[in-house]
């Protein structure tokens, strides 16, 4: 095990000598692999990818072509097989830095907000308890301020009096506008979202994707798995295209949509619903 | 026969049945306490990383399992009248703790083993999703699964902890054989005293059973309490 992490660290080393990572971006993903099953399926086959600040990045792609995995790599919540993600500067798949300081992922991940497919919300907990945990338990701040920004949150998605509800006894939408304001309750530098509108009932998309927009327009990062593209096309600035683990095209949506280079892309487009 | 004037007699020696149920109430619950806290150590070792501690913990559980209650029960005795230099003292004036003790350990011990069992069931049982959700926010795994994973759990496993602790009442009768002073031993005090075994061992009976049935109910309670927000 510990020579086989060693082999892909040092193959790692070498890929990044000749792809240096952008260290002005905000997230930098160089040779990233992911591989299950000792390499026969390859989930992630070798992908670059650069996040600037302030981009909305959204990522397309046929299903199992590794959307998912690639942006549950850029928290290490997938943990790569081969490759390097850095996020500020930092390559966060190390264990220590390079002035040999231990790299925290709890303290990488406080910063990269999720939003999930399934919502998970912590069901025994009530709304505005959801959103405080993680700020108050990681010491970022008071109950009594956390409470007050949580509420004010809330109300910005519409929610200011669902606070003390129960999970369960909120809408599908509206429980998504609740994990993203979850999210939000620890300042993070960007927001990841990952197809999270597909467990929605088609009348609840709408609410969520606005908060998101909204989201955009207010100039976070994000990175966005989606197969909504129409928003992908109204509020993205950069499309990615991934198919069989490998980032086929990039571009802007409307390079991506009036004008796709690749077949694989093409046979994709025509497709799916625009 | 069953006769009046027997149970009367049996009755009689009502001090000693009530100092017995004292007993069996005391040693169930610490047995419960400490078993619990065996039982959630052993789960988190078997559900974590570390091998030889997975190893260790799954070995204790099978050896516990695989093996009956009043062998461990003996063993435990002997081992400490060996190993430990037990004060021979009367806990609240009547259970001689030199016997008590080696009965607490047993077991706790035990329904250590099958407590664990029952909590990585229920941590099993609670989607990754919400791991996921907790790490994706920062939490340490050790908060993640104190704050998140284990109150989800402990709903979900406490019809089956319910089980577990009654059964411990229930099996803690079997520690009268290294001498501690429990509603099983006074009946067959009794027996000694009177000639009647069938009386006392009814009014152990039916003590035993005024201590399950409540328990039994009153974590139902806690139960229907605890899966408030889980209900629209």
């Amino acid at each position: 095990m510990a020579t086989r992490d060693k082999l892909a660290r040092e193959r790692t080393e070498e890929y990044l000598a000749e792809h240096p990572a952008d260290t002005e971006a905000l997230i930098s993903v160089r040779g990233l692999k992911k591989y299950y099953n000792k390499g026969v399926i390859k989930a992630l086959d070798g992908v670059d990818v650069d996040i600037h600040k302030g981009e909305v990045v959204v990522i397309i792609g046929p299903s199992g072509g590794g959307k998912s995995t690639l942006l549950r790599s850029l928290n290490l919540l997938e943990e790569p097989t081969e490759g390097a993600v850095f996020f500020e500067g930092v390559d966060i798949t190390r264990k220590k830095d390079d002035e040999g300081k231990k790299i925290d992922i709890n303290t990488v991940r406080q910063k990269m907000g999720m939003v999930f497919q399934q919502f998970n919300l912590f069901p025994h907990k009530t709304v505005i308890e959801n959103m405080i945990l993680a700020p108050v338990q990681l010491g970022r701040l008071k109950e009594a301020d956390a409470r007050a920004k949580a509420q004010a949150l809330l109300e910005r998605v519409g929610l200011g009096d669902r606070a003390d509800a129960y999970p369960i006894q909120l809408s599908g939408g509206q429980q998504q506008r609740v994990a993203i304001v979850r999210a939000l309750c620890m300042d993070p530098d960007v927001m990841l979202f990952d197809e999270p509108t597909s467990a929605l009932d088609p009348e609840m998309v709408g609410e969520v994707l606005d908060v998101m927009k909204q989201l955009a327009l207010e100039g976070m990062t994000m990175a966005v798995v989606t197969h909504e593209m129409h928003f992908a096309r109204e509020v993205g600035s950069r499309i990615l295209f991934l198919a069989d683990g490998k980032l086929v095209e990039q571009g802007k949506p409307d390079e991506i949509f009036s004008n796709p280079q690749s077949e694989r892309l093409k046979d994709f487009l025509s497709k799916v619903l625009i | 026969m069953i006769t009046a004037e027997k149970f009367a007699a049996a009755l009689g020696y009502w001090q000693l049945f009530l100092e017995g149920t004292l007993c069996t109430v005391v040693l169930s619950a610490l047995a419960v306490l400490f078993g619990f806290i065996i039982a959630l150590l052993l789960a988190l070792m078997r559900m974590g990383k570390v091998a030889p501690l997975r190893w260790l913990a799954t070995a204790y559980v099978e050896l516990f399992r695989a093996t009956p209650m009043v062998v461990q029960v003996w063993i435990v005795y002997f081992l400490s009248r060996e190993l430990l230099d037990l004060p021979n003292f009367l806990l609240f004036g009547m259970i001689r703790f030199e016997r008590f003790l080696p009965g607490v350990i047993a077991l706790s011990l035990n329904s250590g083993a099958y407590l664990c069992e029952i909590i990585r069931s229920g941590i099993g049982s609670i989607p990754i999703g919400q791991t996921e959700a907790a790490r994706s926010l920062g939490l340490p795994a050790g908060k993640t699964m104190r704050l998140v994973i284990l109150p989800q759990a402990m709903k979900n496993i406490l019809p089956a902890l319910a089980n577990e602790f009654v059964t411990i009442i229930k099996e803690s009768a079997i520690t009268y054989v290294i001498g501690v002073q429990d509603i099983m031993s006074a009946a067959n005090s009794v027996k000694g005293a009177t000639y009647s075994t069938l009386e006392g061992l009814i009014i152990a009976a039916v003590l035993y059973f005024c201590l399950c049935f409540p328990t039994s109910k009153i974590i139902a309670h806690f139960e229907r309490k605890m899966s408030r927000g889980y209900k629209r």
